[in-house]
């Protein structure tokens, strides 16, 4: 133990404790003590990840990313979901897939990447990576669970840039993708457009921005001329699996609801167990996506700036680890991961806050879920094995 | 690597810093009122029901509509422990069942409706204990109302409750909500059903509105869409008086240019107002024990055998297959037929007749040996051709094809060559296992009156919306073989059936018919009467089918009620007749005026 880190330690655990309380309040005993028993789990796969030796985890990067893939397939002929194939129900516990796949689509992108002295915009350097991220994300994507298929995304971004990428490419990277789905209507596509232009033109040579110009109207176009060529009953469909959000009966009610759990709780909060809102059951998840929610009810705005420190200690330590590895695989771990957490903890409370459109995104730490209390352990005890244990 | 450090953090920082702008304005800046909408108040979703469509007959008569009904509903979360006694007591709804019905919604905040179309006394009752009811509700919802009651139950069909399972497939849909069940009703279903609109209401702890949240999404409901049928209600009323005296009977009228129905009876029939209310369930038991079945639409899921009126297209198919001209004689009618060991009877002894007077006067013999000699591969074929055996595409649900007795059937039927090749004869005169919907016949009646033209029959003339037509039915007309000589031979028979033949009884005054009479063997029960016919003769342009269950002669009992329907379709503005006309009471009526051109009777359905 070179450098153990001790804050990493410190907030995790204040994190699952701020959720087991928040738990307790929403869900009541049962979903409480049920979380209570996943903990210890969770800490010790986290202890165990702190001990094992990094050549082993690198070499395992290849077998747990096919599993990671064989599972995800297999959750799409046996798995369950509101709508969709997301669990697999074993007996008392519900196992989701995709909390696995993010982070073997972690492990192997670092190892791939970690050999790269630096990534140009170019297919030699950029087609693996591409591969390896776009094979899980789209397997999400048919689950279909968009939102967790775009932290693939994110990741990718944010370990590109780690190892080099220049911002500017990584965008360019991403553009053709992102004008396909700003080209749905016009008034998303011209703002994007003529930002894309701006930045090009002022970034890069002319011919160059003019290219990426091209490319990228090219896929603005494509967009309404596919959406065009569509039944309307299809439409319709791939309406409600883009932006499932729109659904006047509901969604918006239980966005509506949240907002004011939150508001209500003020600068201090109403005080613990003494929130209103949520006994009236208006949400359906009030104990795993919408734990924030009561927090906010509860603690006001106080707790939840707290609660937003919290996340940014530890985001703050996780790309301090990454920085102060010697190892470079390790490293860019720990920028995945911080990723994964950061945009988890972006989407999650910014749809409870009306910023974004509901989505199924739990908050790590604080929902209660057994695979992502023990994967989110997991990715810590990783990082300060990154930290704390040079290869 | 340091300066990568740095700006990870920095978007770290943006990213929290913009979840930390909006909770501060959310809790400091809009604090005081999600504050007060959550602690004194709270907001509730309230469902603004969307009408039902209308529909109206082709000349805008309102057949179908919605009027304003009470409804009680409960928010489950707020209903107290003794208020849900005391409601069930109330409503006379038992406590048990109002306890099962709320306990999948328990935890709604949202009202949930526990009786529909509640008493204005219940209202009352509610009303008076109102403060022992804290999240109980009166609303007034629109019900489905049909102002002609039973005059239109098989055209439009009914409207009832959803299950369990259609509120889980359709996420439209919510429990207590009602769908199209059976005719105009279930097929045009996705068109009549609005869009339930919504908005927000804050309301008091005592679950009292106090106003509507404005900006929350407040999405208006969005009636249904208007049909206007092409049913012509004077017709429709006729139809039904003379319909009336009979327990088990069936009219279809219908533009033979277009396909347009313009009535399409049958009986018995049923109040379909019945539905919308909690059924009283002896009116439920008479209706489902009748052994009549009011439910049936006999019209057009009844396959009946057509008897002679099937004997129109023996003749067409014959002569297309040179099996038969107009100068062909058989063995002269005895009033009996001997095939093989087995004697085959006419209704009398007509001796040696041509195919005009065959048609007109109804002969057995002679169509036992023109089915003979054409063949049953034959006549199946061309039964098929002119649309028997298959569904006529009415827009309209549960429509049955009849049966076409063919070489493949009897087999399947009775066993390989186990069938005698008397079929043929028996299918010959329509009687046995050939079967066709009073609907059917119509549609192949108009054919011929068509010149081969076949139409497709259709119900809804046009739809529209908010006043506005957006869509108007297109007539489908497809050309059958027919040839335009053996056409004008088996016209010239229909009209002698009327003039002097089987369906003198069909004859009015001022228009000229021409049609054939049938008389189903229904053993061993009496004969179906059918009668099919079209007018003008030289012109036509409707076509009447008419059968009587177990009535006897089609001449006596059905041709009379095809003449009073088309005096009344080419007389639009004559008073109809006081009492409906019986068998025996045919006699044109001397103050009725001069015969009205053709060309001022109904209009066909605007473009």
């Amino acid at each position: 133990m070179k450098r153990f880190d001790h804050w990493l330690v410190t907030t995790t655990l204040l994190l699952a404790c701020l959720g087991l309380l928040a738990i307790y309040s929403s869900g009541g005993a049962y979903y409480f003590l049920r979380q209570l028993t996943f903990l210890p789990v969770a800490i010790g796969a986290a202890v165990a990840v702190l001990f094992l030796p990094r050549r082993i985890l690198y070499g395992l990067a290849e077998p747990l990313y096919g599993l990671a893939a064989l599972l995800l397939i297999a959750v799409l002929f046996a798995g369950t979901g509101p709508g969709s194939h997301r669990w697999f129900v074993l007996g008392p516990v519900s196992i989701q897939p995709s909390e696995f796949a993010k982070l073997a689509t972690v492990l192997m992108l670092a190892k791939h990447l970690s050999v790269k002295r630096s990534i140009r915009f170019e297919f030699r350097d950029l087609a693996t990576p591409l591969l390896i991220t776009i094979v899980p994300a789209l397997l999400v994507l048919v689950e279909p669970d968009l939102s967790t298929a775009f932290i693939f995304a994110a990741l990718l971004a944010a370990m590109l840039y780690w190892q080099g990428m220049r911002p500017l490419h990584i965008l360019l990277l991403f553009m053709p993708a992102l004008s396909f789905a700003a080209g749905f209507s016009l008034y998303t596509w011209i703002p994007f457009f003529v930002v894309l232009a701006i930045l090009l033109l002022i970034r890069s040579g002319v011919t160059k921005a003019l290219i990426g110009l091209a490319v990228s109207a090219g896929f603005g176009l494509l967009s309404p001329v596919v959406l065009a060529s569509l039944k309307g009953y299809q439409r319709a469909r791939i309406m409600s699996f883009f932006a499932p959000w729109f659904d006047p009966h509901g969604i918006s009610w239980n966005a509506i609801q949240s907002q004011i759990a939150i508001g209500s709780g003020r600068l201090i909060g109403k005080g613990f167990l003494l929130g209103t809102q949520k006994r009236l059951g208006f949400l359906p998840n009030r104990h795993t996506d919408f734990v924030f929610s009561s927090i906010g009810e509860e603690f006001g705005l106080v707790g939840c700036l707290l609660l937003l420190g919290l996340f940014f200690w530890l985001l703050r330590h996780v790309l301090l680890a990454a920085r102060l590895s010697d190892d470079s695989t390790g490293s860019l771990l720990c920028v995945g991961f911080a990723a994964i957490i950061g945009y988890q903890v972006f989407v999650n409370i910014g749809m409870l806050l009306g910023l974004l459109p509901i989505t199924g995104i739990a908050l790590p730490f604080l929902s209660y879920g057994g695979s992502s209390l023990l994967l989110n352990f997991v990715m810590v005890g990783l990082v300060i094995n990154v930290v704390s244990r040079p290869e | 690597m340091a300066a990568r450090l740095t700006r990870l953090t920095q978007v770290l920082l943006v990213l929290l810093g913009i979840l930390a702008i909006r909770l501060i304005h959310l809790q400091v800046v809009q604090g005081p009122r999600n504050s007060r909408l959550s602690d004194r108040n709270r907001i509730r979703k309230l469902v603004l029901p969307a009408p039902r469509g209308r529909i109206l007959d082709r000349n805008g008569v309102l057949i179908a509509d919605t009027r304003p009904s009470f409804t009680i509903s409960v928010v489950p979360t707020e209903l107290t422990d003794s208020a849900l006694p005391l409601l069930a007591r109330l409503l006379g709804i038992p406590e048990q069942a109002m306890r099962e019905q709320l306990k999948p919604v328990a935890m709604f905040t949202s009202p949930v409706n526990v009786k529909r179309d509640v008493t204005i006394e219940e209202v009352a009752r509610v009303e008076e204990s109102r403060f022992r009811l804290p999240g109980v509700h009166v609303r007034v919802d629109p019900v489905r109302h049909y102002p002609t009651a039973n005059r239109y139950c098989h055209v439009l069909g009914h409207i009832g409750e959803v299950n369990e399972d259609e509120v889980r497939r359709d996420t439209a849909l919510r429990r207590l909500d009602f769908v199209g069940r059976a005719g105009i009703e279930a097929w045009y279903e996705s068109l009549l059903r609005g869009r339930d609109g919504s908005e927000y209401a804050e309301v008091d702890a005592r679950g009292q509105e106090i106003g509507a949240l404005p900006e929350k999404h407040a999405e208006p409901e969005s009636p249904g869409r208007d049909l206007v049928l092409t049913i012509d209600d004077r017709l429709q009323q006729l139809a039904g008086r003379l319909l009336a005296p009979y327990p088990r009977a069936a009219v279809v009228g219908m533009e033979t240019r277009t396909g347009a129905i313009v009535c399409l009876v049958s009986q018995p029939d049923f109040d379909p107002n019945i539905f919308m209310a909690p059924i009283d369930p002896a009116t439920w038991d008479s209706l489902v024990s009748n052994p009549s079945k009011p439910f049936f639409n006999r019209a057009v899921t009844s396959g009946y055998p057509p008897g002679s009126t099937m004997k129109p297209v023996v003749a067409l198919a014959a002569l297309r297959q040179g099996a038969l001209t107009r100068e062909t004689r058989f063995q002269p009618c005895t009033g009996s037929f001997k095939y093989g060991s087995r004697f085959f009877k006419c209704s009398g002894a007509h001796g040696s007749l041509g195919l005009i007077s065959a048609i007109a006067q109804s002969c057995n013999i002679y169509f036992y040996q023109a089915g003979l000699r054409l063949g049953l591969d034959s006549l199946t074929a061309y039964s098929r051709e002119i649309g028997l055996g298959r569904i006529t595409g009415i827009d309209m649900p549960g429509e049955k094809p009849g049966n076409i007795p063919s070489r493949q059937w009897l087999d399947t039927r009775y066993g390989k060559d186990k069938w005698g090749a008397g079929s043929v004869l028996n299918f010959a005169i329509g009687q046995g296992e050939v079967s066709a919907t009073p609907l059917q016949m119509a549609v192949v009646y108009a054919a011929i009156a068509n010149d081969g033209r076949s139409v497709r029959p259709y119900l809804v003339a046009r739809i529209d919306s908010a006043g506005r037509t957006i869509h108007t039915t297109v007539p489908e007309v497809s050309q059958l073989p027919m040839r335009q000589p053996d056409i004008e031979l088996v016209k010239l028979g229909l009209e002698h059936v009327v003039e002097w033949g089987t369906g003198t009884k069909a004859r009015i005054r001022e228009i000229s018919i021409a049609g054939k009479t049938g008389t189903a063997q229904n053993p061993p029960r009496p004969d179906h009467a059918w009668f099919v016919g079209y007018a003008p003769s030289d012109a036509p342009e409707v076509v009447f089918a008419v059968l009587v269950e177990n009535a006897g002669h089609g001449g006596a009992v059905s041709a009379p009620i095809a003449g009073q329907l088309i005096r009344a379709y080419f007389s639009p503005d004559e008073p109809e007749p006081e009492k409906p006309a019986k068998a025996d009471s045919l006699a044109p009526e001397p103050d009725s005026g001069p015969a009205v051109p053709a060309d001022i009777g109904l209009s066909p359905v605007p473009p």
